[in-house]
C-alpha cells in the first residue's frame, strides 16, 4: 500500500469478483474513479455476467486504467488462480479484493430443496471464499491487502423468506470474521459491507408501494444507493482502515438498529 | 435422571420490584422451583400479597419495602435477608420503570426525567449487585440476574431514558460476568418484550398481530426463564442475555407487514443464476 491516502488509490489493482450488475459496476468505477486499476471477474461464467463484466470494464478502461475480465466459475479455485496470474501479469500485484457477492433467492424454506440450497451457497458464499483464500495467500506473502465481501444485513439476522440469503451471507461474515483475526498480523485486513435495501438491486423495495413504507420505516428515510456502499469500500481500502478489521460495517440506513 | 437440576430447594433469592408485574410473577416462579424468596420493592402491601402467595408455596419469605436507588437501604436488604434467610444465592434485579417518560425528543427532555429514568433502570440494579457481591464471592456460588429490555438491543425514535437505561443493564451483566465468573458468581440477563401492563386483551391482540410469533408476551413467561438461569441446569451461562421477544429481535430487518415471504430480498447482485 504504497503511501495512498484516503480516496487516492494511485497504483493498487484491485480484482472485483461477480462484477455483474449495478453494485459490481459501482464498486469497480468507484475504485477506477480513485485511481485504482481494474480487473473483474464473472461470477458463474455464464454469457450474460461476461457480456456485464465487459460492459463495466469498458467503464474502468474509459478512465484510465488497466486490467482486464475473466469469464469463470467463481467457485473453482484453478480458474480464479490463473485469472489471479493473468490479472497481475496485466496490471501488477492485486492488493485489494472486493467480493461483490451474488443474493440467493428470497423464498419461503419449504419451497427451497437440496439444490437450491447447494446452489446459493456455492454462488453465494463459496464464490466468496475461493478468491478470498487465492488472493489472500497472495496478499499475505506481500504483506498487505484488503479483501472487502459483500453481504446482506440478514447475516445475524432472521427474515421471512431469507434463508437462502441468511445463511450464504452468515457463511461469509463468518469467513470474514474469522479471517480477519487469523491474519491480523499479516498486514491483510478482511472485512465486509453489509446492505440493506438498495436501489436497483432485487427485493421486497422493487414493489412502489412497499418500497414508500420501506423509506418510512428507514431510519434514513431512504433506500441505499450503490454510490453509499462505494464511499464505505472506499473507505475500508485506503491506508486510513488499517486497523479496521474483521468487521461487518453496515451500509443500511440504520435499518438495522430499528426497534 | 436428569445429569442436570432444575431444583432450588434451599435457595434463598432477591427479587426487587417483586410487589407487582414480572417481579411477582418471578417470585413465584422460583418459589415454585423451590426457592425462598426475600421481596423488595417500594410498596408494603403488595410485596407483602406477594410473600403470602410464596408461602403459600410452602416456601419462606420475606417483604422488605426497599428503594432501590437508595444503595444503604439496598445494602439494609442484603444484610437482612441474610439475617432472616440465611443467605443469598441469587439476585433478580427486575425494579424498573418506563416511568410515563415514554418517547420524547431528547430536547424537551428534562434533568430530572434523565436521573429518574437511569436511577430507576440501572442505578438500582448497580447497588443491588453491589451489595450482593461480597456475600456471593466469598460463598464462591451466586447468580446476579438483570431484567433488561429488548429496547436497549435496538432504537426507537425519542426513545432515550429506558433503552439506555436497559442497554446498561446489559452491559453490567457482561462486565459483571467477566469481572466474577472465577469466583463462582455468574451474571445473566432476560430481556423481554415490552408489554404495558394495563393493556386490555383486545390491545395485546392488536399488538400481537404484528409481532413475529403473532401474540405478545404472557405475564407468566419471564417468571420460569428466570428460574432456569438461576438453576444448576445453567451454571455455564454467564454474560448472555436471552430475548424473551418470541424471535423479534432475530428479525427486525422488515416492518410489520412487509415480512411476507418472497419480501425479503436485501440482495447482492442481480438474481440471474446460471446453473453451477
Amino acid at each position: 500500500m504504497s503511501g495512498s491516502s484516503l480516496g487516492d488509490l494511485s497504483g493498487r489493482h484491485a480484482l472485483v469478483t461477480a462484477a455483474i450488475g449495478p453494485l459490481g459496476r459501482a464498486l469497480a468505477v468507484a475504485l477506477a474513479e480513485a485511481g485504482a486499476d481494474v480487473s473483474l471477474t464473472t461470477l458463474s461464467g455464464a454469457r450474460e455476467e461476461e457480456f456485464e463484466a465487459n460492459s463495466i470494464l469498458n467503464e474502468c478502461w474509459s478512465l484510465g486504467r488497466r486490467g482486464n475480465a475473466h469469464t469463470l466459475d467463481l467457485a473453482d479455485p484453478a480458474a480464479v488462480e490463473a485469472a489471479l496470474d493473468a490479472a497481475e501479469r496485466t496490471a501488477g500485484p492485486v492488493s485489494i479484493l472486493v467480493n461483490a457477492g451474488h443474493s440467493p433467492p428470497a423464498v419461503p424454506a419449504l419451497e427451497t430443496d437440496l439444490q437450491a440450497w447447494e446452489r446459493a451457497l456455492r454462488l453465494a458464499a463459496t464464490a466468496a471464499y475461493v478468491p478470498t483464500l487465492a488472493a489472500g495467500r497472495r496478499m499475505r506473502g506481500r504483506g498487505a491487502g484488503r479483501i472487502v465481501s459483500v453481504v446482506s444485513v440478514l447475516h445475524d439476522r432472521g427474515a421471512p423468506g431469507g434463508a437462502l440469503i441468511a445463511a450464504s451471507s452468515g457463511a461469509v461474515a463468518g469467513l470474514t470474521r474469522s479471517l480477519g483475526v487469523e491474519w491480523a498480523r499479516s498486514g491483510v485486513t478482511v472485512n465486509a459491507l453489509g446492505l440493506g435495501f438498495v436501489e436497483g438491486l432485487p427485493g421486497p423495495h422493487a414493489d412502489p408501494a412497499t418500497s414508500a413504507a420501506l423509506e418510512r420505516y428507514i431510519p434514513a428515510r431512504r433506500l441505499g444507493r450503490p454510490a453509499d456502499l462505494a464511499g464505505a469500500l472506499l473507505y475500508l481500502v485506503s491506508d486510513e482502515a488499517a486497523y479496521l478489521n474483521a468487521e461487518v460495517l453496515l451500509v443500511d440506513g440504520g435499518v438495522a438498529v430499528h426497534a | 435422571m436428569s445429569p442436570v437440576s432444575f431444583d432450588l430447594a434451599g435457595r434463598v433469592a432477591i427479587v426487587t420490584g417483586a410487589g407487582s408485574g414480572l417481579g411477582r410473577e418471578i417470585a413465584l416462579a422460583l418459589a415454585r422451583a423451590g426457592c425462598d424468596v426475600a421481596g423488595a420493592g417500594r410498596r408494603p402491601g403488595p410485596l407483602d400479597e406477594t410473600a403470602e402467595a410464596v408461602r403459600a408455596l410452602g416456601r419462606r419469605a420475606l417483604a422488605r419495602p426497599t428503594d432501590v436507588t437508595d444503595s444503604a437501604q439496598v445494602d439494609g436488604l442484603v444484610a437482612e435477608t441474610i439475617a432472616e434467610l440465611g443467605r443469598v444465592d441469587v439476585l433478580v434485579s427486575n425494579a424498573g420503570s418506563y416511568l410515563g417518560i415514554g418517547a420524547k425528543p431528547l430536547a424537551e427532555l428534562t434533568d430530572e426525567e434523565w436521573r429518574a429514568g437511569l436511577d430507576a433502570n440501572l442505578t438500582g440494579a448497580v447497588y443491588c449487585a453491589r451489595a450482593v457481591l461480597p456475600h456471593m464471592t466469598e460463598r464462591g456460588s451466586g447468580r446476579i440476574i438483570s431484567i433488561a429490555s429488548g429496547l436497549g438491543l435496538r432504537a426507537r425514535r425519542d426513545d432515550y431514558v429506558y433503552s439506555i437505561a436497559k442497554a446498561g443493564v446489559m452491559q453490567l451483566t457482561r462486565a459483571l460476568a467477566v469481572s466474577h465468573g472465577r469466583d463462582g458468581v455468574l451474571a445473566t440477563a432476560v430481556a423481554p418484550g415490552l408489554i404495558p401492563l394495563d393493556a386490555s386483551e383486545q390491545e395485546r391482540a392488536s399488538m400481537g398481530a404484528r409481532q413475529v410469533a403473532g401474540r405478545v408476551r404472557r405475564p407468566e413467561e419471564v417468571g420460569p426463564v428466570v428460574a432456569f438461569l438461576a438453576s444448576d441446569a445453567a451454571g455455564y451461562l454467564n454474560g448472555v442475555t436471552l430475548s424473551l421477544d418470541g424471535g423479534a429481535a432475530a428479525g427486525g430487518v422488515v416492518p410489520a407487514g412487509i415480512g411476507a415471504p418472497a419480501a425479503t430480498g436485501v440482495a447482492a447482485a442481480r438474481p440471474t443464476e446460471a446453473a453451477p
